[in-house]
């Protein structure tokens, strides 16, 4: 049996725009103040008239909800607060029908302590099956050389339990038991999990916290040739079982470490490019490409089906863990002078606040994430500009309502406003009588209708989805500028990041007789010669050139 | 291998053929009166010119009701017919320009067909036809089969005064958007290959709304687009039979305007990279009409602009822009002597209208049927001016009008490329 996945060409997530979305944050459908799937479904033709191809549900799982829901106590099934399987379903076909891909997350690392499978592991006795769905100890003291990650809630990787009487292995929080993929009982489970939502029809599958699945004494526990084997298993099944589907690495590495994630094209077929992301924004402080340059000459070369997840923010902290130690002093200094602002290794803002609701800034670093070589992901209100709130706790300031309107509950929910789960943005600057979809749908100056044409812009253009990247290296640092080429597309990207009037000669002389033709205007430029070519660029400027041949 | 897609469900009443090398295929909806001929037509024909060659005739009947069925097998004797039967709409909402509902069932039925049988040349001739002649099938087979031509697309003559929505609108624009001349490029006859059969199975149109409007221009446009040979045939005189109550004027631009402007998003990496056109070689030539001496009432479609003018301007400013307001305005107050639209003004509105179509500005039949009283205004000025031409010089005005909307089609990338809404 081969499950037919919704989209025709198989490698739909190399043009996709991605949107990321916590069900619970995006439309309340049933005034209960929690966003559900009903609510979503409403809001499927506001997705579509973004131009944005793809969904990426964050999780929705039964849960207690400790980690928003990465803490899952049933795989097959959908948390109450929003909606039923049948919802589900329904938003599934309701997205297929307007040609938008769904993308879920598959939390193969760890479960909830809540989970059944753990209960009835703690209750187990040792070396029992039921136990060995988990990682199990009599001491604490077992892969010493692995990190802590989340370093300010957790001291250790192990955890007691009372009842087991014995350490368990957790990578995360304590109430997130790593389970145990040296147990082949694990994985089928894992697979069985994958054809449930397969059958079902999701498009893709983001594999959180891929590289920690399994442990080996002596190794920092990461990256494990035995956790490559677990992926590779995941993707044969999926090439066995269904078509068009993708698999979606959550791997916070360096970028070489990142590349075994794709295999020879026989594990994920798409992996964020994490290190990338905090030094767009040290490059935008700094007004000095170097920055980018440096880590995009680190990125390996990925094979010809697979892609790089591109993204500004998401609903995590910014994070600093793949930057050098003064890198990530500088960016403390340069965007959370407020200590609220740091959780963990990095900020936990959203885009406009940490540009200082600077349109110009906002406007430069979508232009590079939708024209750098991978796929872009917006996370939810950063189409509109919506800010955060540092008092709330961990990374729930950037997983605030969505602000639809200037009514109450910013449109959001007709809920009583206490009932929401958690206060929407009211600041006089980014609350939701200042920024709201409706009111900037009503603006066609707005940053909304701005990223609309951004997007259809990108979407026509596969080159920056597919294509290379070359940078050139024009002698003023403050200009990045870059040529993108995919078949006979060949585009040159000039981008000032500084605040101020630049001036750039550009080195375009292999590209002598072709004339440059503005992307967005489609405005034609005086056609390039031997001689460096010469640009002013405003400040916080961008141009995209189709390179044509002339019309003579 | 191509997807035949999931809707898709044909059968066959004859199922024992496995191959041919020639499959040409009749769409009939209670035909009776012209499916016999047009079927000794396509028998005669492929015995004149293909003899040596396995050919099979199809039949795609809609659930005809008068007869039309046992017409054909009798008028193909011995030779014998396919039946295909396939999923039809249970009904149609509205009349239909061309065609009949369930068209677009019938094509895929017809190209799957094809498919099957490994066809290497295959043709679609209409039912409801008196003109259909023997010759036809080798114009729309004979380029497929020696030529290596994967399109024939057939070229009728036509006087002055018709197919204006072809020569005003869908011939330019076609020919600016993908650099092909076609000039007859939604007809309902055609010749393909077994390259561009497998290619339509993998069209993305076939599942869409309107899909029966829309089919026999998003196949030549699917043809044109795929790097494909092309090229015209010269057939004469298309005499159809109406099968229906015709579809009044804004209908009809709707439905024809409305499926050109569909397949623009879904085609936009090509049509935005295509500069300039080509001519395509024709096969064989037809006879020079003079003018036909029919006259049409310009007064009245003047003065149906002018109405247009004064009760629709308020919806056209939703997609086209105050110059083009302006210039209708004068243009309202010009007498009948003066009364000219200019080609480039005319192409900039057609555009105008196909990127507020895309952009949904407001409900795609309301935006379409608003056009109507634009188009009778272009109508009346391009029937002045061709009165009493040539054929020939009715050409080389329509010339004119397709180098204005090659002209004018940067204004349309840079509107689609950076929409900027009127209100």
């Amino acid at each position: 049996m081969i499950w037919n996945g919704s989209a025709r060409d198989p490698l739909w997530y190399k043009d996709a725009i991605i949107y990321e979305v916590p069900v619970k944050s995006f439309m309340d459908g049933n005034a209960d103040g929690v966003g559900d799937f009903l609510g979503l479904s409403e809001k499927l033709d506001y997705l579509q008239d973004l131009g944005v191809t793809c969904i990426w549900l964050l999780p929705f799982f039964p849960s207690p909800l400790k980690d928003d829901g990465y803490d899952i106590a049933d795989y097959r099934s959908i948390h109450a607060s929003y909606g039923t399987l049948e919802d589900l379903k329904s938003f599934l076909t309701a997205a297929h029908a307007r040609r938008l891909q769904v993308v879920i997350e598959l939390v193969l690392n760890h479960t909830s302590d809540q989970h059944p499978w753990f209960q009835r592991a703690r209750l187990a006795p040792p070396n029992s099956p039921e136990r060995d769905y988990y990682v199990w100890s009599d001491t604490d003291q077992r892969y010493a050389a692995a990190r802590t990650i989340f370093v300010d809630t957790e001291r250790s990787n192990w955890a007691w339990d009372p009842v087991a009487q014995a350490y368990y292995w957790h990578r995360f929080f304590q109430h997130q038991p790593d389970l145990n993929y040296d147990n082949p009982a694990v994985v089928k489970e894992m697979l069985e999990i994958l054809d449930f939502w397969l059958e079902l029809g999701v498009d893709g599958f983001r594999l959180d916290a891929v590289p920690y699945l399994v442990e080996r004494e002596g190794t920092n526990c990461e990256n494990l040739p035995e956790t490559h084997a677990i992926i590779k298993a995941v993707r044969r099944h999926i090439e066995d079982t269904a078509t068009s589907r993708m698999l979606l690495a959550e791997a916070n590495q360096w970028p070489a470490d990142v590349r075994a994630y794709f295999g020879d094209s026989d594990e994920c077929h798409m992996a964020y490019h994490f290190p990338l992301m905090p030094r767009i924004f040290m490059a935008l402080h700094l007004e000095d490409r170097q920055p980018i340059v440096e880590i995009m000459e680190q990125t390996p070369t990925i094979p010809e089906d697979c892609q790089w997840a591109l993204f500004l923010r998401n609903h995590d902290e910014l994070t600093l863990e793949m930057v050098t130690d003064d890198e990530r002093d500088y960016m403390y200094l340069a965007y959370s002078a407020d200590p609220q602002a740091r959780l963990n290794v990095g900020i936990r803002r959203r885009l406009a606040p940490l540009v200082g609701n600077d349109r110009r800034r906002i406007e430069l670093l979508t232009g590079l994430l939708f024209s750098f070589p991978g796929t872009p992901v917006i996370y939810y209100g950063d189409e509109i500009g919506m800010g955060d709130n540092l008092y709330l706790g961990d990374r729930n300031g950037v997983r605030t309502p969505m602000q639809w309107t200037g009514d109450r509950n910013g449109g959001f929910s007709r809920a009583d406003p206490a009932r929401l789960y958690s206060p929407i943005i009211m600041d006089p600057v980014y609350g939701y009588q200042a920024v709201s979809v409706e009111a900037q749908e009503s603006d066609t100056a707005s940053l909304l209708y701005w990223m609309r044409n951004m997007i259809r812009l990108r979407k026509q253009f596969k080159v920056f989805g597919r294509g290379t990247m070359e940078f050139l290296q024009p002698t003023n640092q403050k200009v990045l500028a870059y040529i993108r080429r995919y078949r006979d597309d060949v585009i040159l990207c000039a981008v000032n990041l500084s605040r101020s009037v630049q001036p750039v000669e550009l080195d375009l002389s292999a590209f002598a007789g072709l004339v440059p033709v503005e992307m967005l205007g489609y405005t034609e430029f005086p056609p390039i010669g031997t001689a460096p070519y010469f640009l002013t660029l405003g400040p916080y400027g961008f141009y995209w050139f189709e390179l044509q041949h002339s019309r003579s | 291998m191509a997807s035949i897609g999931s809707n898709s469900s044909i059968q066959e009443a004859e199922v024992n053929v496995t191959h041919a090398d020639i499959v040409v295929a009749i769409a009939a909806y209670n035909d009776v009166r012209t499916v016999g001929a047009v079927a000794r037509a396509v028998r005669d024909g492929l015995a004149k010119f293909f003899g040596s060659h396995e050919a099979r005739i199809l039949l795609a009947d809609a659930g005809s009701t008068d007869g039309t069925l046992e017409a054909a097998r009798c008028a193909v004797g011995d030779m014998g017919l396919i039946e295909l039967t396939y999923q039809r709409p249970a009904a149609m909402s509205g009349v239909l320009y061309h065609g009949h509902p369930g068209r677009a069932e019938a094509l895929r039925a017809i190209v799957q067909t094809a498919h099957r049988l490994n066809a290497k040349a295959c043709a679609l001739v209409d039912a409801s036809l008196h003109s259909a002649a023997p010759a036809w099938i080798e114009r729309l087979i004979a380029p497929v089969l020696t030529d290596g031509f994967d399109y024939v697309s057939p070229y009728y003559v036509r006087h002055a005064h018709e197919g204006l929505i072809t020569k005003g609108i869908v011939y330019p624009m076609f020919r600016a958007l993908y650099g092909v001349r076609l000039r007859q490029p939604a007809a309902q006859e055609f010749g393909c290959s077994a390259r561009l059969v497998s290619h339509y199975l993998e069209q993305n149109f076939w599942d869409r709304d309107q899909t029966s409007v829309g089919v026999d221009l998003w196949l030549a446009v699917a043809a044109a687009t795929g790097g494909f040979g092309l090229c015209e045939a010269a057939l004469g005189v298309r005499q159809p039979a109406s099968r229906e109550t015709p579809a009044d004027l804004s209908t009809t631009l709707a439905q024809i305007v409305g499926a050109l402007f569909m397949d623009l998003e879904d085609r936009v990496d090509v049509w935005q990279r295509t500069r300039g056109s080509a001519a395509v070689p024709i096969v064989g030539a037809g006879p020079e009409i003079g003018p036909d001496g029919a006259s049409l009432n310009l007064e009245r479609l003047i003065e149906s602009f002018r109405l247009g003018y004064r009760e629709l301007r308020e919806i056209w400013t939703w997609v086209l822009p105050p110059r083009t307001i302006v210039d209708l305005r004068k243009l309202s107050e010009a007498p009948l002597e003066r009364f000219q639209f200019d080609d480039r003004l005319w192409a900039g509105i057609i555009y105008d209208f196909a990127f507020g179509y895309n952009l949904r500005v407001m409900p795609p039949d309301h935006l379409l049927r608003s056009l109507t009283p634009l188009y009778t205004g272009w109508m009346a000025s391009f029937i002045l001016q061709v009165r009493n031409a040539t054929s020939s010089q009715v050409e080389e005005r329509v010339e004119q009008v397709c180098l204005a909307f090659e002209a004018q089609k940067r204004y349309l990338i840079s509107r689609w490329r950076w929409p900027e809404r009127l209100r």
